[in-house]
């Protein structure tokens, strides 16, 4: 589950301007709805849905990285997309810092495998520190783009 | 490891496999024991206590796992694990506050 196969490129956000939680998740997910992603009529069912995810814990999961996510039934193949916010903002992680990357995934309820193949590839990514340095580095979205080619193709190690 | 290892084989039998909250709880019941404990699929062996090195093993449903634990309570770290993935990380439980 290649970021190629799952990111929306145009959904890419270098410098979120969200300084909470709920403000990062509503900021990407219009970023989707922009770039066609997701319906804007289910924009608020899918906020909702991924605020409701974090109640059950934080997604927040450490080494200043994010992976908010939810199944949603508009949705027929998994989207997602990635930001970087360069002042970090508290997402309750489980080692207590802030979060400066965000992978936010949305998949079709029935279909787990993708979700889990696309965890498995942002973190097999995000264990090279090179990927992680560049990545917080990112100054545009097309940064971001390149970094996740390059990650595609193997550029870092797993 | 050079205190003795013990060593126990897992199925995942949930439907997610070992996802976000799955890996973030495997870690949090590592900790909660001195042992050292590793996570084993195919030829990738990962530190139990990293929720981002169990995610990188993309378990899924119905593959298996080597669990090893080396230490004081290496044992009762196993039980406690074993326990966690076959009550599939409470994930009926889980899905029934979402339909809420």
């Amino acid at each position: 589950m290649k970021f190629a196969n799952f990111v929306v490129p145009e959904a890419i956000r270098a410098d979120l301007a969200a300084e909470d939680k709920e403000g990062v998740i509503r900021e990407m997910v219009q970023a989707l709805e922009g770039a066609g992603g997701i319906e804007s009529d289910e924009l608020e069912s899918i906020v909702r849905a991924i605020l409701k995810r974090e109640e059950l814990g934080s997604t927040g999961i450490g080494r200043g990285v994010a992976v908010p996510h939810t199944k949603h039934p508009s949705v027929d193949r998994l989207v997602g997309t990635v930001a970087v916010s360069s002042d970090g903002v508290d997402f309750d992680s489980l080692d207590g810092e802030k979060v400066y990357l965000f992978f936010l995934l949305i998949s079709p309820p029935d279909r787990p495998g993708d979700h889990l193949r696309a965890l498995e590839n942002i973190s097999r990514q995000l264990r090279d520190d090179t990927f992680c340095r560049f990545l917080k580095q990112s100054k545009t979205p097309e940064d971001i783009r390149q970094l996740l080619d390059e990650a595609d193709n193997n550029q870092f190690g797993s | 490891m050079s205190e003795p290892k013990l060593a126990r084989t897992v199925t995942v039998v949930n439907r997610e496999g070992v996802h976000a909250r799955a890996a973030t709880l495997v870690a949090g019941t590592v900790r909660r024991f001195q042992s050292k404990v590793e996570l084993i699929k195919s030829r990738h062996r990962v530190d139990g206590t990293d929720v981002l090195q169990i995610l990188s093993l993309g378990a899924a449903e119905g593959e298996e796992l080597q669990l090893e634990a080396a230490g004081p309570d290496a044992a009762a770290a196993l039980d406690a694990l074993v326990e966690l993935f076959r009550g599939k990380f409470g994930e009926n439980a889980e899905a029934d506050k979402q339909e809420k």
